[in-house]
């Protein structure tokens, strides 16, 4: 699905990620995993050209999606956000009713179909369906946080991408919301790829496919670029490591 | 956060420290257990049967350490190799420190019956062989070593054959009932000594797991080692 070769992100002079060489396969979990600063979100930022949105942002290296270089000339912005979509890790609805929240980005992309059937399917895709289909006039900020999250999943489905990007989605909701997301993620590859980003090790062991550890780098003037150390399948991150440095953080013998 | 984590793998050490605990106390049963067999001494026979609570107290102590390890500190990596090794090697010391006992018993039974110098002579020897089995594969644990693991095998072999040749040495006391009475049970003390040279060897092979990540039997049952004649 995509293929990272050698990329290096720039913000001005400061360089946030250094020579990430990663393949992300298709209808799979992948998981990055890593401490504060270690360039796992600049990376996932990068496979939606999200950080075309900062100013001062520059990438080297390549990113191919089906084969595609993201960031040829040729390539129109809005519409890989399109097929690559994003959820964040704050809920973000749109202070709209429920059913204009799905909506709202098929409208825009100028959707002809019946949006009924369109907004009924994101919903049911996203396991909330059942919760609100008798509220779709409502304010979606009226959910609760692990609704409103799946809400945003939903909105993302409904543009129908086939890669969904999930920078820590659970880190504010509780358990069982989480439980559900998970649960969600699970159901979702079948029909999409996932690339999620979490601080939670655990999550990432139990819903990932492929787990790819980063880590941050100091150089000798002090300068922090995130790296990867080791991209392996989770299984495998998570019992036979091969680099220390990955079982260290896994095992929790850091600092 | 950290904190938790440093006890954690404190914990982990504490785990360890008392498995080769186990070890030591299993060895010992062992040794103590043929000791009062070929010496004929039943003082020290229940002495061996009485120290198996100790073996089995420590035992109970540490898989409930370790369950509770796996829920509330959900080890990964290394750390999981570790406690899975832990809860083998465990059970394989326990289980020799029974072997132990059985031996100790089957003696306690028979020690009014007439005996054969060859065949405690022969016991004698497979005891000398899987005691140093114990030990060796509890360093090769403590000192993270894979080329000692994989010696155990070899020092196996003599045990397998001694335990094999063993029925036909019962057999020449066939004439005298007494003695062949006593000699079906050495029979049995055979196959005790043999179990504990193979839960050795089970250790060592955890050992290796938790070693390369990778678990392989070392040697395989449904391929059996040739006898001696």
């Amino acid at each position: 699905m995509f293929r990272a070769k050698d990329l290096s992100v720039y913000y001005g002079d400061f360089q946030a990620v250094r020579d990430v060489s990663l393949d992300i396969a298709g209808n799979e979990i992948t998981a990055l995993i890593g401490p504060s600063g270690c360039g796992k979100t600049t990376f996932l930022r990068c496979l939606n050209r999200m950080n075309d949105l900062v100013d001062i942002a520059r990438i080297e290296g390549s990113v191919l999606y089906h084969g595609v270089d993201l960031y040829d000339q040729k390539v129109d912005p809005v519409e890989v956000r399109r097929r690559v979509g994003m959820v964040f890790q704050k809920p973000n609805p749109f202070p709209k009713s429920i059913y204009d929240n799905i909506a709202f980005g098929p409208r825009i992309a100028g959707f002809k179909g019946d949006m009924d059937q369109l907004v009924e399917e994101s919903l049911t895709k996203a396991a909330l369906w059942d919760e609100v289909k008798g509220k779709l006039k409502q304010s979606a900020l009226d959910l609760s946080g692990g609704q409103q999250q799946r809400l945003c999943i939903a909105r993302a489905i409904a543009t129908e991408p086939d890669v969904i990007l999930m920078d820590e989605p659970c880190s504010a909701l509780d358990p069982i919301a989480t439980a559900r997301i998970e649960d969600l993620m699970r159901s979702l590859v079948r029909d999409y790829t996932i690339v999620i980003v979490t601080h939670n090790m655990q999550q990432a062991a139990r819903v990932s496919d492929r787990t790819a550890f980063f880590t941050v780098e100091v150089g000798e003037e002090g300068q922090r670029t995130g790296i990867v150390v080791e991209f392996d399948r989770t299984e495998v991150m998570f019992t036979r490591p091969s680099d220390k440095r990955t079982e260290d953080y896994v095992t929790g013998r850091f600092g | 956060m950290m904190e938790a984590r440093r006890k954690f793998h404190e914990e982990l050490e504490i785990l360890e420290a008392d498995i080769q605990q186990m070890g030591i106390l299993a060895e010992k049963a062992v040794e103590l257990s043929v000791d009062a067999l070929v010496r004929g001494d039943l003082e020290l026979a229940e002495q061996v049967i009485d120290q198996d609570d100790a073996i089995d107290d420590l035992y109970i102590s540490i898989d409930k350490r370790i369950l509770e390890t796996l829920a509330l500190q959900t080890p990964v990596a290394g750390d999981l190799r570790l406690i899975s090794a832990l809860i083998h090697i465990n059970a394989h010391l326990e289980r020799i420190g029974d072997m132990a006992v059985n031996i100790s018993k089957i003696y306690r039974s028979v020690r009014d019956l007439p005996g054969d110098a060859k065949i405690l002579a022969q016991l004698q020897e497979m005891g000398d062989v899987v005691r140093p089995m114990i030990r060796t594969c509890m360093d090769a644990f403590a000192r993270r070593d894979l080329e000692l693991c994989l010696t155990l095998p070899d020092m196996d072999d003599p045990v397998d054959r001694l335990n094999m040749g063993m029925y036909k040495e019962v057999a020449q006391l066939a004439s005298d009932p007494r003695r062949l009475d006593w000699g079906l049970r050495m029979n049995v003390v055979a196959r005790q000594l043999e179990r504990v040279g193979d839960n050795a060897v089970d250790i060592a092979e955890q050992v290796g797991f938790l070693l390369t990540g990778e678990f392989r039997e070392f040697t395989d049952a449904s391929h059996e080692v040739a006898p001696l004649d």
